[in-house]
């Protein structure tokens, strides 16, 4: 078992885990922040996408122990977020989302991928949001969301 | 889909990182960004008694000038490169390079030392490094010793690393203005791992004239030299020699990769 | 097609968006229960054998499950309505024999997933292996093998139907073309797998599944039937679900374990499936042979088509469907949406040592599709023209309609021609044509293809008792509750996971009782709550669902027209119900007061009218046949030839599924559909060893599509409303999915016209394009040589 301290969504988290735990089962098991969600555990789908002191990582193969000291923001995090509200507006504007598995995780990538500017045509858009899988949408409205998030906030 | 039992140590430096590894002789792994690691850890298709977190050291993400070469610490990810936070000393060949690899998401904890020394032949920066003549620096128990990347990998995923050693960066020669590059990658989408790669690197000013392909046998293979006049049979008489059928698709795929890099670099 | 309001035709935004974009969404593997343990599986590592032995280290004993600890469970059998039928035994753990790799053998517990692996891990299994079936083709084969020696061979069922004379159209053939077309096995993978948490309830003596499942009541038949005891003892329960696709419609042995366990050990027992799992032992989809031979007259119209269609439906048949709905779809469709007059088809359904088939988004039909929409083409080759307009003269003329086919699917309404010529302007064919001759700088070669199908939908009692399958879900059911301050519950027996239907079904409350769709409470998915209904799939729920909502809503209307007549002293001609609000001549009454008076004022009723505003409705449309919608997709494609690398460069739909109730959200399922049909022709497969080892187990093997590697779908719509339903409403959840592979294989074989290759297999790998391309080019050197 190791002892972990570490800040999620804010909040300082005191927990002691397992040693094999990944982050994402940590978030999901320990703390019950159920938005991160496990599409295939092995890296490729990108459905537990969190934020790690602001970068984009993938929970599953990200070990709990190793974001110790870190700050950890989960889709839970962005509750506030004004930027993230424009995103969710524009998800639902465009239908960005139907079972709404792969949501959370594709709502924080393109949060990043927005305010990093990696945004200019929907060619590029596709590109960032490659390592995010979506089943039902076949990306379409995903990629005009970003496309009006892109309008509106830049507005 | 979850990893074994195992014992997790946070390296704090270096040196606690050498201990450890010394002190697990043979149980012990390595992990930096994890990105191949846990994933295989997940699947049951590897397993880690002690697995000793060096992600954390700051002082493996240090980079600097060092005569003529350019070190790269082994714990700069790929994002680091891709966003220009650390310097490209390959005008433009390494950030190229690393906004290739996988997704974002990975390229944020994925990094440079981790993908050489995991020695996976379809990865990116072992075809990449070995193009441009790159050197490896290795922190053992009784110092630093340094030796060309070509002779690190020495096979699927096995490497020149010995028990107690660990990767401290990699030394990359400066490209001169006159230097050309071409890196192609054969996927069948976007961010999966290559199925061929061809990485073209010529600067007369640094002595470069490098072909190598990757996402081959075991590992990296470099082909003779660069040339303009490169022909189709030249270079499958180079893949020849490398074990490949020359009938396969594999051979077909590399040789079309290198045609275009060698095009692409010396057009 | 946009109409403005609240009620059918509406591009209204979803209710569901709120929650999901919060990660509030609520899906099984997010539920807990104090004292739950975890479930992982022992399963085969072989495709065929004798279990010999399974060793369970002594520390475990009590966590390891098998066959014997569940003497009650009965094997899973789905017996089909067709003669000659072999059925199969299902045991839910293996016993004496496994039939493929993946199967479960035991099942293993733990505090964890974690440790419920590190306990799987412990067992070892000794099996003696048998020689495995493992390719359809081999596996009718004499000497073949045997999976099971009392069937004394690998069939299912085999079939053959003959319609018209195929003879008479052999001997009036200008052109004949023979093909072989295969589509492998691939799999649904919906983004959520498959997942259960089972928790016995002693007050209730009830045991509730909260199950991802777009079936739950006929889930539940199945269960109590497997687990022997009563349905008042099972609640299943589906939260939100990511996703089904077809996947999540059969009773599975490791959910049945799962629930077995619970009941036996009276605990909470939970089970998430993960990607490898999924990929080994839920259902594989596809896996179609198919031979053709094509007799056309010089103009290309086809005279006849004589087809034998093999499909490998795996080691199992899975309950309710089993395997033979796939080679009856496929011999049913290939006629396509053509008036083709002589048809033979004889099919086999044969057994291998591979994981067992089910229906996945399209069912047979993207196979179905391939054949008749390359073999048109080859046909149009044949005989010099363009395969659009040979396409045109083919179809069954808008005239016609209503119209009978070979097959006896009756096409109800629609202009498919019209389809094919606005698909044509879509892709702007013209452009194409130009720009093939200029040819590409990237010495990459370009090709255009089409490709048309039929989509039957909301199909009803008589359709389905032809298919022979055991279950008939031939209509859907809802209960309209208005409660007493006068608001609205939908409780139905569909399950929604992406369709949307928590808004579309309100937007048809809205319709018939003008309340806002916001504030329509819409409850699907839970036993308890909803009246018994068949669940989501064959592109049914809007119709069916939809239908029972607007009839349930209509006659909870008549019975507030009554109390609102009584109430203001006026005839029940003169209540107008509008906006929410229930009108008389000279005043009105909200809903919440005629919901106070239904409930709690039992006084203010009518004489002899009943209290409570709840009606149960029922519904199929008035033909059984189904409505059918239609389409026609384009595809514009580069293909590198050296790699044989395939890129889409350009991609069209238009389509017509009658009158739309949310425009938004049937884009929606037509681009998802595209999508991964995409993934169906470039991508997914799961390959087999020779022994019968699966390949692709983990999602670095099985490429799904990402956003690169699908194009911006440019859409367009007919719009014929059918006469048979609520509002003209058609089906279309599928049909997207249904032509891709044959509108890029077309495309495919556009691009390569000059070079002479052609490839149909699926999925058109760079390695089988660039195997049709050498091909083709030392044919031509042979020639040459000649």
């Amino acid at each position: 078992m190791t002892k972990l301290s570490l800040k999620v969504n804010g909040e300082a988290v005191q927990a002691e885990i397992e040693d094999r735990t990944t982050l994402g089962d940590f978030l999901r098991e320990g703390l019950n922040l159920t938005g991160t969600h496990l599409g295939c555990e092995h890296g490729v789908c990108g459905a537990c996408t969190v934020l790690v002191d602001e970068e984009p990582v993938r929970a599953c193969i990200t070990l709990a122990a190793s974001v110790a000291g870190r700050e950890v923001r989960t889709i839970e995090g962005f509750a506030e977020d004004p930027a993230m509200a424009v995103i969710r507006e524009c998800f639902s504007e465009a239908h960005g989302l139907q079972c709404g598995f792969c949501t959370p995780g594709m709502a924080i990538t393109v949060s990043d991928l927005l305010k990093r500017g990696k945004c200019a045509d929907a060619a590029q858009i596709r590109t960032e949001l490659s390592g995010n899988l979506c089943r039902c949408t076949g990306y379409q409205g995903i990629v005009e969301a970003v496309e009006l998030a892109r309008e509106k906030l830049n507005a | 889909m979850k990893a074994a039992k195992l014992t997790y140590h946070k390296a704090t430096s270096i040196e606690h990182a050498l201990e450890l590894v010394g002190r697990y002789d043979g149980a012990g792994k390595l992990m930096a960004g994890g990105q191949s690691l846990v994933p295989m850890m997940n699947l049951r298709m590897t397993a880690a008694e002690h697995l000793i977190d060096i992600s954390g050291l700051s002082a493996l993400r240090e980079s600097a000038w060092k005569d003529e070469a350019f070190f790269l610490g082994s714990g700069v990810t790929h994002s680091m490169i891709e966003d220009g936070k650390v310097e490209d000393p390959a005008r433009g060949y390494l950030r190229h390079v690393a906004a290739g690899i996988a997704y974002r998401s990975v390229r944020n904890r994925g990094t440079v030392g981790g993908s050489l020394a995991h020695a996976d032949p379809a990865a990116d920066w072992p075809a990449a490094l070995l193009a441009l003549d790159a050197a490896i620096v290795i922190q053992g128990p009784k110092g630093e010793r340094r030796m060309p990347l070509a002779q690190f990998q020495r096979g699927l995923m096995e490497t020149a690393l010995g028990e107690g050693e660990l990767l401290k960066g990699v030394l990359v020669p400066r490209l001169s203005e006159k230097a050309r590059w071409a890196y192609l990658k054969f996927t069948r989408k976007v961010g999966e791992f290559a199925h061929s790669i061809a990485a073209v690197v010529v600067d007369p000013a640094a002595g470069i004239s490098n072909v190598v392909l990757g996402a081959v046998g075991g590992k990296p293979l470099r082909l003779n030299g660069v040339s303009t006049s490169l022909s189709p049979r030249e270079i499958e008489s180079d893949l020849k020699a490398a074990d490949l059928d020359g009938s396969s698709y594999e051979c077909q795929v590399h040789k079309t990769m290198i045609t275009r890099a060698l095009a692409k670099a010396l057009q | 097609m946009h109409k403005e309001g609240k009620g059918v035709g509406a591009s209204l935004r979803r209710k569901e968006d709120w929650r999901h974009l919060r990660g509030l969404g609520q899906f099984v593997p997010d539920m807990k229960v104090p004292g739950m343990l975890e479930v992982a599986f022992v399963r085969s590592s072989v495709a065929h054998g004798l279990v010999k032995a399974i060793d369970i280290p002594g520390e475990h004993r009590a966590r390891v499950f098998t066959a014997r600890d569940f003497p009650q469970a009965k094997p899973i059998v789905a017996v089909a309505k067709i003669e000659g039928f072999k059925y199969s035994e299902h045991p839910a753990l293996a016993t004496e024999r496994v039939r493929f790799a993946g199967e479960p053998v035991c099942l293993c517990t733990g505090s964890s997933r974690a440790e419920a692996e590190d306990v799987a891990e412990s067992v070892s299994l000794e099996i003696e292996e048998l020689p495995a079936v493992v390719d359809m083709l081999d596996a009718v084969k004499p000497g073949a093998p045997l999976i099971r020696e009392e069937w004394g061979d690998n069939v299912y069922v085999s079939r053959t139907n003959t319609y018209g004379d195929i003879e008479a159209a052999k001997k009036a053939a200008a052109v004949t073309v023979t093909r072989e077309y295969r589509m492998n096995r691939q799999s649904a993978v919906p983004l959520e797998g498959r997942a259960i948490l089972a928790v016995w309830n002693e007050r209730l003596e009830e045991l509730t599944l909260h199950v991802g499942s777009q079936s739950p009541h006929q889930l539940r038949v199945g269960l109590a039937q497997a687990l022997g005891i009563p349905e008042t003892k099972l609640r299943l329960v589906v939260p939100d679900m990511g996703g089904g696709f077809g996947s999540k419609r059969v009773l599975y042995p490791e959910e049945m374990m799962v629930a077995a366990l619970a009941l036996k050990l009276r605990r909470p027992v939970r089970w998430i499936e993960d990607k490898r799992e999924h990929l080994l032992a839920a259902i594989h989809a596809r896996e179609h042979h198919h031979k053709v031979t094509a007799y056309a007259d010089a103009r290309g119209r086809i005279l006849g088509l004589d087809v034998e269609i093999y499909v490998d439906a795996g080691a199992y048949s899975h309950w309710p469907n089993g395997p033979f709905m796939e080679t009856g779809m496929a011999s049913r469709n290939i006629p396509g949406p053509y008036a083709i007059a002589n048809y033979r088809c004889k099919s086999l359904t044969v057994a291998t040592n591979k994981s067992p088939i089910g229906a996945y988004r399209g069912v047979a039909r993207p196979a179905a599709c391939f054949t008749i929409e390359r073999t048109l083409d080859e046909v149009a080759h044949a005989v010099g023209r363009e395969p659009w307009q040979v396409r045109v003269e083919n179809m069954v003329p808008a005239s016609a309609m209503p119209y009978k086919n070979v097959t006896n699917l009756k096409f109800d309404t629609g202009d498919y021609a019209e389809s094919v010529r606005r698909a044509v302007e879509l892709i702007r064919l013209a452009d194409i044509r130009k720009r093939q001759k200029q040819g590409e700088p990237d010495g990459r070669l370009i090709g255009v293809g089409f490709a048309s199908f039929t989509e039957q939908t909301a199909h009803g009692c008589g359709e389905w008792v032809s298919r022979g399958v055991p279950v008939i879900p031939g209509y859907e059911t809802c209960t309209a509750r208005m409660m007493t301050d006068g608001s609205l519950m939908l409780m139905v027996g569909i399950v929604s996971h992406g369709q949307g239907m928590e808004t579309t079904l309100a937007q048809i409350a809205h319709e018939e009782l003008g309340v806002d769709p916001m504030q329509v409470s819409v409850r699907h998915g839970d036993t308890q709550v909803s009246p018994f209904g068949m669940g989501t799939f064959a592109s049914r729920s809007i119709v069916m669902a939809g239908g029972a909502v607007a009839r349930a809503c209509r006659s909870l209307k008549s019975k507030v027209r009554k109390i609102a007549a009584h109430t203001l002293a006026c005839s029940e001609e003169e209540i107008q119900v509008k906006n929410g609000e229930v009108r008389g001549p000279k005043a009105s009454l909200s809903f919440a007061e005629i919901g106070r008076i239904a409930h709690l004022r039992q006084e203010a009723l009518p004489k002899g009218t009943e209290p409570l505003l709840e009606v149960t409705a029922t519904y199929e449309p008035a033909v059984d046949t189904g409505v059918f919608t239609y389409a026609t997709q384009a595809a514009v494609v580069a293909v590198d030839p050296e790699t044989g690398k395939v890129e889409i460069l350009d991609y069209a739909c238009v389509e017509d599924c009658g009158t739309v109730v949310n425009p938004l959200v049937v884009d929606g399922q037509i681009v998802g559909g595209i999508a991964q049909g995409i993934g169906n022709a470039l991508y997914e497969e799961i390959p087999y060893s020779e022994s019968g080892q699966p390949l692709a187990t983990t999602l670095a093997d099985y490429l799904l599509p990402g956003a690169p590697e699908i194009p911006h779908i440019k859409l367009a719509h007919l719009c014929t409303p059918t006469p048979h339903t609520e509002y003209g409403m058609k089906g279309m959840g599928e049909g997207g999915a249904i032509s891709p592979p044959a509108a890029i294989a077309n495309a495919i074989r556009d691009a390569l016209m000059k070079i002479g290759a052609e490839v149909n297999e699926t999925p058109m790998t760079p390695r089988r394009v660039r195997a049709a391309i050498e091909v083709a080019l030392s044919k031509k050197s042979q020639l040459v040589e000649a």
